[in-house]
């Protein structure tokens, strides 16, 4: 390739690309060009077509107009490996490694580097841990190639499934939300691997809900809504005020912040002395009309927390009270007694797939739209869904549709409705906005509050600084299963003592 | 014509994975219509309903626990067990209610102790099922030495009725067996209890955490298919006037058959009571048009194989490529 076409011709482009579901345009007419060198961030609303663009440029769905242009060659894609043949690989959101294979095992998964040996074609591991070690060095990581995969963090397996991504030598890779649920610091490092990719020459295409990322990172931003592209923007004019309202349109947004404490003088749930496999002897209150917080890096224990209470880990030791009973966890004794759970995984922990939207709203509370207890009664299990549908602006063809169409963030909003139905007195939501669009986090932002203002509590688990600084009325912060401090977000310096703790008491500066 | 009906390739291999086992369905009591001369009569279709009456309604139980994503193995032992204990009982007390108490009894203590095993212990279903079969055929030769067990014909008429009676022109067991098709029907759509049965096959890791006891359903559903297998028990005992202790052996690989059959109706790929009556009726066509023409019986069990190997690999090979296209 001579010189001279230089660092930013133009590798991958789109030309009027556009497809459809059962007879509904959910993406129509985009054009898009990405550069070699470049970091081309997308952004938009839920279920605005993020996903189904990205899925069409690798190999997923055919497009139903338009075309894609390669290098300036017009390309078709009948498969993802041809896709990937051309040099297009993408990382996806869900971590999709073998648990017990080492990390170059992992890395060369299906991909296996062969030698001879005596005439029989046999696995070179040798050339394959140098290579791997190669390329993690190249990303500036640090990292054992004959560790498991499953003693992996999860910033850590993030950066090889990019390696699994990289070792193919690829000239265009997808990031579909890398940075969701990681936590603050292997979120700013991966966002440094994915610089270096782009001064390799790489042209990188980069989704996010968190806009002060894209502006950080981007060199142009591509904002889609409704399925149809409003522009894109060069980094200098980029501003996540400007990205939100282009991401809008019409709609308001409020930078949310609490402004009043709900919280009254009576305890609703009292824990003491948790003990579990992952915990150490948890203890902490939770007040009636409360939002309470608990920040800690990947791994030091959030879930775990939500866990035991809501009896999915069994307890070593420990004692929980609600409204001064003691109550035994269990998930079903959970429901019943007024706790609800928004677990961090939706999919693996959160969804029926292959259940409608309905059914997945109706599932815990069932018993509420049944006759006698136990006949359904669909009619109003219907009228109730597409409240939801509505209030929530959960984006879906109707209470039948299939929850594996929904896009990423509207499934999340699915779990939300599940619970928001039950009359339960105290929720623990685990990373509640994982995957959600800035306005509808807002919306969700003012649904805890009004949680709280009619006296239900809540309990916030999320590796999100920001979000838990601007809900949540006190912070419990873990660090190796323990907790090792409590900071109210109105206190001076709240930010950087709580990253200390996080990190175990190291000083940041 | 075909153009007419499907736009495009992915159509037509939709409604094949779809109906596929349908048409397969129709295609055979077509063929056996028009090959032998005595199948599609009153008299003969009456009668293969009456004999897949006890198939269907095993396997409309083993829907419940396969629609909650288990396997029950236990089912063709449980099965001779029961018509052991039942016929037992009624010789013993003379008293047909006692026995038909015990007979359910007996199949509800199989499915408890099933469900403990799998549900609640934790072992994997097709192991403990399977042994808990072994464990069975042992305690009713134990019982029995391997003979049958008879009684006078006269012992109670109510009894013949059961497998033997009509009402009007239908056999009593095919009444018992629309009535719990309704019921299964009913149960699975209708109910909270269906509902999460399919949402635990479907997800078993969301179903507990949205707050269900999957312990409590797993095991109701082994219950359920204890039961089922119970009342089968009863008709077939009725029906050929003794217990035999190895009565019922062969519904094990017949009603496997017949519930991958169903998973793969419809393209839901979770077993449906209608997609369970639709295989069941293919199995006793296969059975009753067969012996009609004089197969020989082993060459029954071939032919039962071959069909289920084909359905399946129909609707997996349909399935898979629909589903990449799905990712
Ligand atoms: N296979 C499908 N069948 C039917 N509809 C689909 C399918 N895939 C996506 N959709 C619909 O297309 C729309 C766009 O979805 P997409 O996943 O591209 O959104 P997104 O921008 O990635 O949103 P998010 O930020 O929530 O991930 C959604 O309304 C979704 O319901
Ligand atoms: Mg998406």
């Amino acid at each position: 390739m001579p010189e001279f076409i230089g660092i930013n011709r133009n590798i991958l482009e789109a030309e009027g690309l556009g497809k459809e579901f059962n007879d509904v345009w959910v993406l129509r007419k985009i054009d898009f060009d990405l550069r070699t060198s470049e970091i081309h961030s997308l952004v938009g609303e839920n279920g605005a077509g993020k996903s189904t663009f990205i899925k069409i440029l690798s190999g997923v769905h055919s497009p139903d107009e338009g075309m894609i242009k390669f290098d300036a060659k017009p390309v078709v894609f009948h498969s993802v490996k041809d896709s990937e043949d051309t040099g297009i690989r993408t990382v996806h959101q869900e971590i999709n490694l073998v648990p017990f294979f080492t990390v170059y095992e992992n890395i060369f998964l299906g991909s296996d580097r062969k030698r001879t040996v005596l005439g029989l074609p046999t696995v070179d591991n040798k050339t394959m841990r140098a290579e791997a070690a190669r390329v993690l060095g190249e990303l500036g990581v640090e990292l054992d190639v004959n560790k498991k995969a499953h003693l992996l963090n999860a910033s850590m397996e993030r950066v090889v499934e990019i390696c699994k991504v990289l070792v193919q030598k690829p000239k265009v890779i997808i990031f579909d939300e890398p940075t969701t649920s990681l936590g603050e610091s292997e979120r700013v490092r991966l966002l440094e691997v994915i610089k270096n990719l782009k001064k390799k020459g790489i042209g990188i295409i980069f989704i996010s809900h968190n806009l002060e990322e894209v502006t950080g990172i981007s060199d142009r931003i591509t904002v889609f809504r409704d399925g149809a592209k409003i522009d894109t923007i060069n980094e200098e004019d980029a501003s996540p005020a400007k990205i939100i309202s282009m991401m809008l349109g019409d709609k308001t947004y409020y930078d949310y912040k609490k402004v009043c404490s709900h919280r009254i003088d009576e305890v609703c749930l009292e824990v003491e002395n948790l003990n579990t496999h992952r915990l150490k002897d948890i203890s902490f209150k939770l007040y009636q009309g409360e939002i309470l917080g608990i920040a800690g890096v990947v791994g030091a224990g959030k879930s775990e927390i939500a866990r035991a209470l809501v009896g999915i880990d069994r307890l070593d030791s420990g004692r929980i009270r609600i409204h001064n009973q003691d109550y035994q966890p269990s998930p079903e004794r959970a429901v019943t007694s007024g706790l609800a759970f928004v677990p961090e995984e939706r999919q693996a922990q959160g969804l029926i797939l292959n259940y409608s939207v309905m059914k997945n709203i109706t599932l815990t509370y069932l018993k509420k739209w049944c006759r006698w207890g136990f006949i359904i009664d669909s009619v109003e299990e219907k009228k109730s869904t597409e409240k939801y549908i509505k209030s929530l602006s959960i984006k879906t063809t109707g209470p039948t549709q299939l929850i594996k169409f929904l896009s990423g963030g509207n499934q999340q909003k699915v779990i939300l409705a599940r619970w928001l139905d039950g009359d339960f007195k105290i929720g623990i939501f685990d990373e509640p906005t994982k995957g959600i669009d800035v306005k509808t986090k807002e919306d969700i932002y003012h649904l805890l509050d009004d949680l709280a203002k009619k006296g239900n509590s809540a309990i916030v688990l999320s590796s999100y600084l920001p979000e838990l600084l601007s809900v949540c009325n006190r912070i419990l912060v873990v660090h190796e299963g323990r907790i090792v401090t409590e900071i109210c977000p109105s206190e001076p310096g709240a930010q950087e003592k709580i990253m200390s703790a996080m990190l175990g008491g190291v000083k940041v500066s | 014509m075909k153009i007419a009906l499907f736009n495009n390739r992915n159509d037509l291999r939709e409604f094949i994975r779809k109906y596929g086992t349908v048409i397969g369905a129709l295609i055979l009591f077509i063929v056996f219509s028009l090959i032998i001369e005595r199948f599609l009569t009153a008299s003969n279709i009456l009668m293969l309903l009456r004999q897949m009456s006890m198939l269907t309604i095993i396997a409309l139980g083993f829907n419940f626990v396969m629609g909650a994503g288990g396997f029950d193995m236990s089912i063709g032992s449980a099965c001779g067990l029961i018509a052991m204990v039942f016929a037992l009982t009624l010789l013993g007390t003379g008293s047909l209610l006692l026995a038909l108490s015990a007979a359910l009894l007996c199949g509800l203590l199989v499915g408890l102790i099933n469900g403990m095993l799998v549900a609640y212990i934790g072992l994997p279903d097709f192991i403990a099922t399977f042994a808990v079969g072994s464990i069975i055929y042992g305690v009713k030769m134990l019982m029995t030495r391997g003979n049958p067990v008879s009684y006078p014909s006269d012992i109670s008429p109510v009894f013949a009725f059961i497998g033997r009676g009509f009402v009007g022109p239908f056999p009593f067991p095919v009444i018992i067996m629309f009535f719990i098709f309704i019921l299964t029907v009913f149960v699975l759509y209708r109910t909270s209890f269906g509902r999460r049965v399919y949402a635990i096959g479907g997800n078993p890791v969301a179903s507990l955490y949205a707050g269900i006891n999957i312990k409590k359903y797993r095991l109701a559903t082994f219950v359920i298919s204890g039961l089922s297998v119970a009342l089968a028990s009863i008709i077939l005992t009725s029906r050929l006037g003794s217990a035999q202790p190895l009565a019922g052996e062969e519904f094990l690989l017949d009603v496997i058959a017949v519930v991958f059959l169903s998973t793969t109706m419809f393209g839901e790929g979770e077993p449906t009571p209608s997609g369970t009556f639709i295989g069941a009726l293919i199995i006793s066509m296969l059975n009753n048009g067969l012996t009609m023409l004089n197969v020989p019986y082993y060459f029954q069990f071939i032919t039962k194989g071959s069909v289920v190997i084909v359905a399946v690999l129909l609707a997996v090979t349909l399935g898979q490529k629909l589903r990449i296209k799905f990712l």
